[in-house]
């Protein structure tokens, strides 16, 4: 990777490159409380994008996938139908997405680009971005509780799948190049040269950023051994079960899922619109049949889909890694607490027989004593 | 892409959100994390929210019927209809010939000015909410026991509950944000009671589910009391300090029984003990019941309320009385006096002192007489003395909120429909006015826990729909009155004057934080997150009567209970226009096309009944009703349950749409397939 030194007060020249270049920038804003999101950048709001903040609730997923996205158009004209599509090609950049959200792409990338026949809608949009990613290393303004990207491996810092990486070194930022595009800006005057000095630090600020992660344990590799197994108790599932509330929260903020349901609406008298939006496995009428058999008809059968999809062996070996990028989000959007570090936790408990009864008991788990299960 | 904080618009938890815009269109909605209702998160309907507004249903343009059929018409043209056809009304039969009924969906400016068209234009009280008579049991009940008809606590308060009491609602599926709050206390050590005869989610998380028979509660609470008042368990200080006519609501204790009442409720003994000690002792016990459309008498409410002051349970974090809304703004439309009998404030319309008040504002006379309840209006039309109807983004045809507005619309020389869409009572309306939809008004409403807040424009409204306030001003303008309204901002401004604990309200101070809970005055410009933190004055116990249970017939063992509002949003029209939620809320109607009864697999076994069967329902005086059996041990045994929206069954039992609080004992047999 080419790596570049920028001076602090010049990062934000960056922002000035990228819409000099076309492209509309998306950077993180607080707006009342604590609450941030990812917005265009404007000569007006420019001075106010956060740098070290709390990842956005919502993910950038959606610059990619949008909750309700129109694809075409279908009109009836003069006996035929003529389709009008509507791709959006927009060059964008997303300007200081986090190291989970990077990985998300990577996974939303395979899903939709990966196999034989690629989403065209999908693949303009991903094709028309520019990703500049943002080393996590403020413990107390980047690292929120509720994050584990060091047990999902996808932080603090991106490894892949980005054009620039920013990393603050103090005065210093260290910028890093990803791609072609990526590494074209360092021709502007802003970025300088490097020093060994300048890695070494790198180094040792992320050995540090790595110490303070609170939800750092998440024993994954428990999780899908149990799973993958079956060994994991109906009794589990069924309170984790009735703690969800059919919300889908946590599914529409993971930057890993990627189902969608389509909407034909009538718009005019002869046109129709197509639209994609959003789906959740969470919802009922997401596995129930035209014929009207749900075979995920109880809610805790449909809140173990969601683990298992991204536990399991069979999709790990397959992708290579757990569709969990470690962002914390599903935990925070949860009304029952059952986002993905309470479930991973709860079915290592209830599935080893360790000394935590008490706990499972107290958690409102089950007051039934478990077998230990032998592996 | 632009991002606007706002407030959700489905229930009444008033959830704070953003809705994401592009090239003028809604595009998505996500919590805030910061709003203290919500802390980031939502319920399906909030995450949906925005599918709304973009539905391509929406009503562009006013309609006026024309020959039997609607056509479209020009704002001037409409409304110059509306004026001439209310004056015409008003002159030939007096003013109490026309009535106003409204959503308690729609916001307080829209409320507060239909009311005051109503009042100080036409002249008349007949003005309700078309949430009915449960929500008025609850207003009354908290104005004669507490003197505030609202919640006295917020929710994020429930994290600090030792005890937490819920009370005949379904909360996961209805109030999914104030269920996993409950929820979330419970697993961080909170104790929960659950009440009621439907067994439902959150009863799994329960330490104690007090399943009982319906129409048994006062007599639950009546002896839970008694348990607390035997064994010393009641707060005296408290009483002694705050409460007066202790010694009545003693008297009445005392004749109450925990064994007999454990039979009629069909809870065993031991477990009224457990949860009346686990109530009482608690530092800080919270009650939650619903105020929509759940039978819940007045008694109810009272001996509900009358455990929450034996108990102190008033003025401390982690306690209160939570009257929970499920429409988003019941609490506000009834603030700011969309009630026959009360003005803006709540204040009695036949007192001269609060008339003279709210006339001194508005320098028009207000009717003394209260008006018609929305139910009579509905149901016999105020006994047919009713010429007109306005409906606010109410939609009595399609919601089978009561009586039978197929017979009864007919009738009516002029029905206004304002809408966003065209729903079912639009087929015997004379005018349709299209209204603006959610995020494209700037607009307040006023949540459960008293938090009044804004809605945003997000995106600028379709050509054609005006905002209702705006309709409403134009109208009373073409009436002769002087309304100078010329923002929703303004209309708050005057409602502010209004209505004594909105006198600190403006946008300004609304838009600074997440909104302000009243009471919110010049003294509290911040508002008050808890009622009564600073003393308790004039609480007062409303003693409640024994009640004598009407046990059942040996022909006729089981009971059946209408108005089960489960299914509530089955019947949403907002549902209805959101792609994701029409596909979750049909699913039932796809499984039982022609409606259900639910019944118990403990009853329906014995009877060879299976779920789907078709069933005849039998009452002891000979009437009867076909329908599909839904066998789900979600119900109580001896129960027979009526969903919502499912009204042809009370009207072949009953003759007719109650209130839903009938109890009838019937029989059910199976029908040869």
């Amino acid at each position: 990777m080419k790596a570049r030194i920028i001076a602090r007060d010049d990062v934000i020249r960056i922002t000035d490159l990228l819409r000099a270049r076309g492209y509309e920038v998306l950077a993180l804003f607080r707006d009342r409380g604590a609450d941030e999101f990812f917005d265009v950048v404007t000569d007006a709001n420019r001075s106010a994008i956060r740098w070290h903040a709390l990842n956005s609730l919502n993910p950038p997923k959606r610059f990619l996938l949008p909750h309700l996205e129109p694809l075409m158009k279908i009109h009836r004209r003069n006996g035929g139908v003529q389709i009008e599509p509507a791709y959006d090609e927009r060059k964008r950049a997303i300007f200081g997405i986090r190291s989970c959200d990077v990985a998300g792409i990577a996974h939303l990338d395979r899903f939709f680009l990966g196999g034989e026949y690629p989403d065209i809608y999908y693949e303009k949009r991903r094709r028309s971005l520019f990703v500049v990613n943002f080393v996590c290393t403020d413990p107390e303004l980047d690292i929120g509780e509720n994050c584990f990207c060091l047990c999902a491996d996808t932080g603090p810092a991106a490894r892949a799948h980005f054009d620039l990486q920013l990393m603050d070194l103090g005065d210093e930022y260290m910028a890093g190049a990803g791609s072609a595009a990526g590494e074209e800006l360092f021709g502007d005057a802003i970025f300088r040269r490097g020093t060994p000095a300048h890695v070494e630090r790198r180094r040792a600020i992320l050995a540090e950023a790595r110490r303070h992660f609170r939800a750092s344990t998440s024993w994954f590799s428990a999780a899908v051994r149990y799973i993958s197994e079956g060994k994991t108790r109906e009794e589990t599932w069924e309170a984790i079960g009735n703690r969800c509330m059919e919300c889908g929260g946590c599914t529409y903020v993971c930057p890993t899922c990627t189902c969608f349901t389509m909407s034909d609406r009538p718009v005019g008298p002869h046109e129709v619109e197509r639209a994609r939006i959003w789906d959740s496995c969470a919802l009922s009428g997401f596995t129930r049949m035209a014929g009207g058999f749900n075979p995920r008809r109880a809610v805790h059968d449909r809140r173990n889909r969601r683990f298992f999809r991204k536990l399991d062996h069979y999709f790990v070996q397959r992708e290579l890694s757990v569709a969990c990028v470690g962002c914390g989000r599903c935990a925070t959007v949860c009304h029952g607490d059952i986002g993905m570090p309470s479930v991973v936790e709860l079915i290592r408990r209830a599935s080893s027989g360790s000394p935590a009864r008490a706990d499972l008991a107290r958690d409102g788990m089950s007051s039934e004593q478990h077998e230990p299960v032998a592996h | 892409m632009a991002q606007k904080l706002t407030t959700c618009t489905f229930c009444g938890t008033g959830c704070g959100l953003y809705l994401e815009t592009s090239e003028g269109r809604l595009v998505g909605a996500y919590p805030s994390l910061s709003h203290p209702a919500n802390r980031g998160r939502l319920g399906v309907r909030g995450w949906h929210v925005h599918e709304v507004a973009s539905s391509p249903d929406r009503l562009r343009t006013p309609l006026l019927r024309q020959n039997g059929r609607l056509v479209e018409a020009s704002w001037d043209e409409a409304l110059g209809f509306v004026a001439e056809k209310l004056q015409d009304i008003r002159s030939r039969y007096g003013p109490d010939a026309l009535g106003f009924i409204n959503s308690p969906r729609v916001s307080n400016e829209e409320a507060y000015l239909l009311q005051k068209f109503a009042r100080a234009v036409i002249g008349t009280n007949n003005v309700d909410h078309g949430t009915g008579v449960y929500c008025h049991n609850s207003i009354n009940v908290l104005l004669e026991t507490l003197g505030v008809p609202a919640s006295t606590n917020s929710l994020a308060d429930l994290a600090h509950s030792e005890v937490i009491l819920v009370d005949g609602v379904a909360l996961s599926p209805r109030l999914p944000v104030v269920a996993g709050t409950v929820l979330r206390a419970k697993l961080a050590g909170a104790k929960l009671i659950v009440v009621g005869t439907r067994k439902h989610r959150l009863v799994e998380s329960a330490d104690h589910f007090l399943q009982i028979l319906p129409g048994t509660e006062e007599l639950l609470y009546g002896a839970l009391a008694k348990v607390i008042v035997d064994r010393g368990l009641m707060n005296s200080a408290f009483i002694r300090r705050h409460c007066r006519d202790y010694e009545a609501f003693l008297a009445e204790v005392r004749l109450y029984d925990v064994a007999e009442a454990s039979a009629s409720c069909g809870v065993p003994p031991e477990l009224i003990e457990q949860a009346a000690q686990m109530f009482a002792r608690a530092q800080g016990a919270a009650v939650l019941y619903p105020t929509g459309m759940d039978s819940h008498t007045r008694d109810h409410v009272r001996a509900l309320v009358n455990l929450v002051l034996l108990t102190g349970n008033v003025g401390r974090r982690g306690a209160g009385v939570y009257a929970l809304t499920e429409h988003n703004n019941l609490q506000g439309v009834c603030d700011v006096g969309v009630l026959p009998d009360r003005l803006p404030g709540y204040r009695p319309v036949a007192e001269p002192a609060a008339r003279a008040e709210v006339e001194a504002v508005w320098q028009a006379p207000v009717p003394t007489a209260p008006g018609l309840n929305a139910r009579h209006m509905l149901i016999d039309s105020g006994e047919a003395r009713l010429k007109a109807l306005w409906l606010a983004r109410c939609d009595p045809v399609s919601t089978a909120f009561a009586g039978d507005p197929v017979k009864l619309f007919p009738s009516f020389d002029l029905v206004v429909m304002q809408h966003v869409f065209l729903t079912g009572s639009a087929q015997y309306a004379h005018v349709v006015l299209p209204t603006t939809a959610f995020g494209e008004e700037q607009v307040t409403f006023t949540s459960m826990e008293r938090r009044i807040q804004l809605a945003q424009r997000a995106v600028d409204p379709p050509p054609g729909p005006m905002p209702a306030w705006e309709q409403l001003t134009r109208l009373a303008r073409r009436l002769g009155a002087d309304w100078p309204y010329a923002s929703a901002a303004e209309v708050m401004d005057e409602i502010a004057t209004v209505v004594p604990f909105y006198s600190g309200v403006s946008y300004a101070n609304l838009d600074s934080n997440f909104g302000r809970q009243w009471p919110c005055t010049k003294e509290r410009p911040l508002g008050t997150p808890m009622l009564f933190a600073n003393g308790n004055h004039g609480l007062r116990f409303v003693p409640v009567p024994k009640p004598t249970i009407i046990s059942a017939l040996p022909e006729y063992p089981l009971l059946l209970i209408f108005g089960q509002s489960l299914y509530y949003w089955n019947q949403s029209v907002l549902v209805q226009h959101s792609e994701t939620l029409r596909r979750e809320h049909r699913i039932l109607l796809l499984d039982y096309p022609e409606g259900f009864v639910e019944i118990n697999p403990e009853d329906a076994r014995p009877l060879n009944i299976r779920d789907g069967n078709k069933v005849r329902l039998v009452a002891s005086d000979g009437a009867a009703a076909r329908t599909t059996a839904r066998v789900t041990d979600e119900i109580c045994r001896g129960t027979v349950c009526v969903p919502y929206f499912v009204r042809e069954v009370e009207r072949q039992i009953l003759g007719s749409v109650g209130e839903g609080s009938a109890l009838v004992w019937i029989r059910v047999e199976k029908e040869a397939a």
